[in-house]
């Protein structure tokens, strides 16, 4: 099929891309854009690990067409870590044991993420509830609300200390 | 309590940043330039004779590159030695529905998947065995020739006087218990990336690199090298970040071999990656396992026989069958003192995808089936099930009844912490109806004793560079699978050296760089490795030790390495002493290159004001590795482990597994609630104690015990693979039911130190022992919470619910799947693509059945 | 597994919508949420030369409550919207509740309501890849001519899957459908089939853009229970929704839907016969529960045995009765 150029807007630059119209949004960052981040996990938009924000609110990229994302701002995990260094919820899932083999994290981190903006003090249970969009085989999540717990006290300080 | 600077505190993995930014590289992350595509065609049928393949029409189509058919690689392989009966490709027979076929190698998904509709295969079609028990019938039409009844292999051990056991015995309680098929479901679809290079001698192809998510990347070039015929000196084998492994990628996997066969056939650069579908069929999960089990006490609680046969259903290639039958057997021993055991194991050939090794390798079915009995006789004698655990522990140090040697065994302390932090005592049969406690225990080996191939090497050989810039690198074959192998080598190193963590620089699993080491699987990484970094590390360390024990005036075994300094042995840690510039210098090793190039001028400046001083009293650890580097050049140690002879096991058949340097053990307290409408199970929590000799790590120690009971628990309630006559139902995430994380239990972690005398500091394993107890410990709780016995796994609410209702002598609740009783058992039977003979003009152009029709015109669309 | 090719449309208004759905009927499938397009799509259960692409239009998006105390819903609203709405979990909570249990939270942020309407029916024999289904011969849903589950039957047996329906057939819902002669409404009772190769009645050309609950539906007290085997992601293996009015300890008004255990979700019309003018009671939701066990007619299309999951509405009803008369 023909590409067509459409340009996407990936954690906060604007790229000019041909793509094909079924060319999915996980497939053009991992091999057009080069961020591999987003992984694929499933191919059932069962597992999560491919979730990106669109418009700051969480998707799976294997379930989206690329071209469809025309004119909305996209995020992935390469877009998190801030100003050279990781932000607290990253910290936290490496200094709590949240990610053990990694390849369900970017998922995960971005789920939370979606999570935190929303709703920046979260129950045990709002918390249990976000992650179940994601699957995670090496950690049974246990050690996940820990990192979590401490990402959130840890940006409560900080916000304080401004 | 020792004093340790490094290990024994809560450490982030030193890769736990490339994980949480993504910028990490798994192997379908990685390209090359130049690079292609492979798809595999699989079988659609579970046993057949290939007939005939035709690859024109598919060479044919714009963007293929190359096909490959089996006899572009015929030679065989397998894991064990005694198993070589699987092909990259089917050379003249396909065993399961979704063997390997072809392979197309195109520059896209799109066009290789295409193409595959275009590869034109005839196939004889043949019965296919589905049943163990049927398929050790079978006369005729055998999965291998080779194989008579399709038994894969039988053992039949008989250790002490299992008849005088059971005459001894009180009460004998005797069950079959079936555990139905689990897989590994990592988060990372298996995927391989292979690229020759030509040789500059020669001008063919000469140099082969292998990117691959393998736990054993030295097994992978020993097989490339037997499949290809290539010396295993021209292969090189690297190990990306692995997406988990389980054990499902603790063998040589269809992908691998095929990947580098198409990239010499296509001569170009090749990736394959699994679909979710296709890891599902590659497989080598836990086998579907029928346990019929009898268990002798005496009214005091003391075991006194136990006899167990056990079928596997092992699937239609060896892989490590042989070996999972012989622990399934060996670990009925290693966790109590039982006096006479009676095994008789089957592993069994069927027409489905291999099982192989999947965490808790053999031990975790019949451990369900043991400990469920166990809980059984408890009842029956009237006895506390945490009482009859405690009644038959071991008196190490001690050799089993089956040979095995147990040194330090922290299973007591395990039970009476669970006992203790679940208020087992205050709490257990005054719940209301419907909830219920249960315990059970478990263990497992750190580590083969006897390695799969059989030679005097060691199982684990480290290498450690140092050189003038003071870092420490780390060369280790073991491979970092998400369990935190990387960061364990680190603390270890930097233990022994007495330097910062952030110092140490790991680089593993590239045979072109690494020392051998036979790969991440069996817990051994922790024990084996382990003690291979810490002889590296001596070994370096003694070098060093020398050169600063002239500069300081003293023996080399006065001096103390701790925290990036070098001083004597009973003066105070010259803490107080240090440069602060230096100080911060040492902290941002892997700073930039001007940064530390700065710092090594800095450095220097500083040994001319030392030297002037004259003899030292204390030096830092970068000054010490100056002074051994100026009378060595740059340091390197090497270190290796071997089991020793003492660990190796019995001289009977099969003796050989079983047998490891150490065990860890493990008791769990399930609590759970049983819905009695529904059968619906619900775990609340469960308290897992787990001795791991010393915890190197604590927060993975947490989290692999965490990550086991977990897997034991979706073993236990929802992970089923599910049958149709050789079709896998569920093979996807959707519908094999991996937990999420709202019907995930809390766990609580407790870490038992029993300090294992030959373990790296006292280290045993910690990821594997605690699976298999979840499940019994779940059965168990179930017990107590409704009083009805599962017998078979998982516990799925049907299953649940048709128990309580033959309790309570309710209608019975019919398992069985056809609504109508006239329908044919097999669907194969009423028009599953075997014995199809209609014409539907509706039916799909690419069905099978329609390759009796003279043409098929304008391909696969 | 890759898509198959296709162009992609993207129109700007139903109108442009619906001339392409003209234009190109019969070989394009509309994209909305994508959650079960896309995946049957890899397994190439469709492969349409055009996907038409709902995504970028607004005019369908949003929940609108109406002066008559009725809401108008369009179409390309998100589950997740849906599950946030005050105004509908206020006064009809039976949609909140149904909503909130459907797969995932992020899949619930790209999956409609519409979608959830339009679901296609589910089957293990259909809903897998294409290798997969050359293994068993195809079946009658998709490219063959024999059914799996019904041995010897000529009907497909696909279950219909979505967890909204029932809850909208309980609140007499309508929907509007849109075609190249303009707009139909339809009470969505009426769009399904009961036959699970073809479930719906709605022609290729035309378009699902509105879903409207009327007045006199509001404020019933409404329950939905799911049978599914993971607390999340799952689609459902068994689904009862009740919604249910009463004035003096009696039932004024009631009705009662089951999903996932027949090629359509179903009103069981017998249960609100029952149930109105009574006091709910343990023997009256056990009988209520028996007549919409004997409604469900669950066969091999999913995990766990057709008796089981028949069993289940048989309990998920009597709970669910018992919850929506209980205080």
């Amino acid at each position: 099929m023909k590409k067509e150029l459409v340009e996407l807007k990936v954690n906060g630059r604007t790229h000019e891309l041909a793509i094909e119209p079924s060319a999915l949004l996980l497939d053009v960052l991992r091999q057009d854009l080069g961020l591999t981040g987003s992984k694929r996990g499933c191919d059932e938009s069962s597992c999560g690990a491919c979730t990106v924000l669109v418009d700051g609110v969480a998707m799976m990229s294997c379930t989206l067409l690329a071209a469809s994302c025309e004119g909305q701002e996209i995020t992935t995990v390469e877009g998190v870590s801030q100003h050279g260094s990781l932000a607290a919820i990253q910290k936290a899932y490496g200094d709590w044991g949240g990610a053990q083999c990694g390849f369900c994290t970017p998922g995960f981190i971005m789920t939370v993420k979606s999570l935190l903006a929303e709703n920046p003090d979260p129950s045990e249970d709002d918390v249990r509830a976000a992650l179940s969009s994601n699957l995670c085989r090496c950690t049974g999540y246990s050690q996940m609300y820990a990192a979590i717990r401490s990402a959130i006290a840890a940006e409560q300080q900080g916000t304080a200390a401004k | 309590m020792s004093d340790f600077s490094v290990i024994g505190k809560p450490t982030a993995m030193v890769d736990a940043a490339e994980k949480t930014t993504g910028g990490g590289k798994y192997t379908d992350d990685l390209s090359v330039p130049g690079m292609l595509v492979g798809k595999i065609l699989h079988s659609p049928y579970p046993h057949a004779r290939i007939k005939h393949i035709d690859t024109t029409r598919a060479e044919m189509l714009d963007g293929v590159v190359a096909v490959v058919i089996g006899k572009d690689a015929p030679n065989p392989y397998g894991i064990l030695p005694v198993g070589h009966d699987e092909h990259a490709l089917a050379l003249d027979k396909v065993r399961y529905v979704g063997d390997n076929v072809a392979c197309v190698v195109a520059i896209s998904e799109a066009v290789a998947e295409k193409a595959l509709e275009l590869v034109d295969v005839q196939y004889e079609v043949l019965p296919a065995y589905f049943d163990p028990e049927e398929s050790m019938k079978a006369q005729t039409d055998l999965i291998h020739d080779n194989k008579p009844g399709n038994v894969e292999k039988d053992y039949h051990h008989v250790f002490g006087d299992p008849d005088k056991g059971f005459a001894e015995a009180d009460r004998v309680a005797e069950a079959r218990f079936i555990a139905n098929e689990v897989t590994h479901a990592a988060m990372e679809p298996h995927s391989t990336l292979a690229s020759f290079e030509l040789d500059p001698h020669t001008g063919k192809l000469g140099r082969l690199t292998v990117w691959s998510s393998t736990q054993v990347p030295y097994y992978l070039q020993h097989k490339l090298s037997l499949v290809l015929e290539m010396p295993m000196a021209q292969i090189r084998v690297i190990k990306p970040l692995v997406g988990g492994g389980f054990g499902g990628k603790s063998e040589v996997i269809p992908l691998e071999i095929i990947a580098a066969v198409a990239a010499r056939k296509a001569q170009a650069p090749v990736k394959i990656t699994y679909t979710r579908e296709e890891v599902f069929w590659a497989h080598r999960g836990r086998p579907r396992t029928i346990i019929d089990l009898k268990t002798g006490v005496k009214n005091d609680g003391r075991i006194t026989a136990v006899k167990a046969r056990v079928v596997q259903d092992g699937g239609a290639y060896c892989s490590y069958g042989v070996v999972t039958i012989l622990y399934s057997g060996a670990l009925l021993g290693a966790l109590y003192d039982i006096p006479h055991i009676q095994y008789d194991g089957y592993r069994v050939l069927t027409n489905k995808p291999a099982c192989g090794a999947m965490r808790g390798h053999g031990t975790v079915n019949v451990r369900f089936a043991f400990e469920s009995q166990l809980d059984e006789l408890a009842a029956a004698i009237g006895m506390d099930p945490a009482e009859i655990r405690r009644r038959n522990l071991l008196k190490p140090p001690c050799i089993t009844v089956n040979g095995l040697r147990v040194q330090s065994y922290g299973l007591p302390e395990c039970i009476e912490k669970i006992v203790e932090r679940s208020s087992w005592k205050q709490r257990r049969g005054k719940l209301p109806r419907g909830r219920g406690l249960g315990i059970a225990c478990s263990h497992y080996v750190s580590g083969a004793a006897n390695s799969i191939i059989r030679s005097d090497m060691p199982h684990s050989t480290v290498n450690i560079k140092i050189d003038r810039d003071g870092g420490v690198v780390v060369y280790t074959g073991a491979s970092e699978i998400g369990q935190g192998s990387d960061t364990m080598t680190a603390q270890v190193a930097a233990e022994i050296l007495g330097c910062s963590l952030p110092r140490v620089r790991v680089i593993a699993a590239d045979t072109d760089l690494t020392p051998i080491d036979i790969g991440s699987y069996s817990s051994r990484v922790t024990f084996m490795a382990g003690n291979a970094t810490l002889r590296a590390a001596e070994d370096v360390k003694k070098r060093i030790a020398a050169a600063a024990a002239k500069k300081m005036n003293c023996a080399a075994d006065d001096l103390v390495f701790r925290d990036d300094l070098v001083f004597k042995k009973g003066s105070a840690p010259p803490s107080a002493k240090k440069d602060q510039s230096e100080e911060a210098e040492v902290t941002q090793t892997g700073a930039s290159v001007s940064g530390r190039v700065e710092g090594q001028i800095l450095r220097g400046s500083l040994q001319q004001k030392r030297k002037e001083e004259g003899a030292k009293e204390w030096m830092t650890f970068e000054e010490a590795v100056v002074a051994a580097i100026d009378f060595h050049g740059a340091l390197t140690g090497t270190g290796s482990y071997a089991p020793p002879p003492e660990a190796r096991g019995g001289k009977h058949k099969g003796g050989g597994v079983g047998p490891s340097p150490a065990y860890s053990y493990s008791a769990q307290i399930a609590e759970v609630s049983v819905d009695k409408d529904t059968g619906e199970v619900t775990v609340h929590k469960i308290w897992a104690a787990h001795d791991c000799g010393r915890a190197l790590n604590p927060v993975s120690v947490e989290g692999q015990i965490i990550g086991s009971v977990w897997m034991g628990m979706g073993q236990a309630l929802t992970e089923e693979m599910v049958w149709k006559d050789g079709m896998l139902m569920n093979a996807g995430m959707l519908e094999y039911r991996s937990p999420s994380s709202v019907e995930s239990p809390e766990v609580e972690p407790i870490i038992v130190e029993s300090i294992d005398p030959e373990g790296p500091f006292g280290a045993k394993e910690c990821s594997e022992g605690s699976l298999a107890a979840t499940i019994p410990a779940i059965s168990n709780a179930i017990f107590d919470a409704v009083g009805v016995r599962l017998h078979e796994s998982p516990f799925t609410p049907e299953r649940v619910l048709a128990a309580l209702r033959a309790q309570r002598r309710d209608k019975a609740l019919n398992l069985t799947e056809g609504v109508d009783p006239t329908a044919p058992a097999r669907f194969r039977e009423h028009g599953g693509a075997l014995c199809f003979k209609g014409k539907g003009p509706e039916r799909h152009a690419l069905d099978p059945a329609r390759r009796e029709a003279p043409a098929v015109a304008g391909g696969a669309d | 597994m890759s898509l198959p090719q296709f162009r992609l449309l993207r129109p700007r208004s139903v109108d442009e919508a619906v001339t392409n759905l003209a234009r190109y009927s019969g070989n394009v499938r509309v994209l909305a949420g994508g959650t079960d397009l896309i995946p049957s799509m890899r397994q190439k259960l469709f492969e349409p030369e055009y996907v038409l692409d709902l995504r970028g239009n607004a005019e369908l998006r949003g929940v609108r409550p109406q002066a008559d105390g009725g809401v108008e819903i369009g179409a390309l609203t998100t589950l997740s919207a849906i599950e946030k709405s005050t105004y509908l979990r206020q006064h009809f909570p039976v949609l909140t509740e149904a909503v909130a249990t459907v797969a995932s939270p992020v899949l619930r942020n790209m999956g409609t309501v519409g979608g959830n309407i339009c679901l296609d029916t589910r089957c293990l024999w259909y809903n897998q890849s294409l290798t997969w289904r050359k293994g068993c011969g195809f079946c009658i849903k998709k490219d063959g001519d024999l059914c799996h589950v019904a041995p010897g039957g000529t009907k497909c047996w696909a279950a219909f899957c979505g967890d909204t329906p029932p809850a909208l057939l309980c609140l007499n819902a309508e929907i509007e459908i849109v075609g190249i002669d303009g707009p139909r409404r339809l009470p969505l009772q009426e769009f399904y089939t009961g036959d699970g190769e073809n479930y719906r009645r709605l022609l290729s050309s035309e378009l699902v853009t509105r879903v409207f609950l009327p007045a006199d539906s509001a404020d019933y007290r409404g329950v939905y229970r799911k049978l599914r085997v993971r607390g999340s992601i799952d689609y459902p293996l068994a689904g009862v929704a009740v919604v249910m009015k009463r004035s003096n300890g009696q039932v004024a008004d009631a009705r009662l839907a089951i999903t996932a255990v027949n090629p359509a979700p179903l009103l069981v019309q017998r249960a609100s016969e029952m149930l109105i003018g009574k006091a709910v009671d343990e023997a009256l939701a056990d009988a209520v529960g028996e007549v919409a066990a004997r409604t469900a007619k669950p066969l091999t299309t999913s995990a766990l045995t057709p008796e089981y999951r028949r069993e289940m509405i048989r309990v998920f009803t009597k709970r669910a009765v018992l919850a929506a008369a209980s205080n």
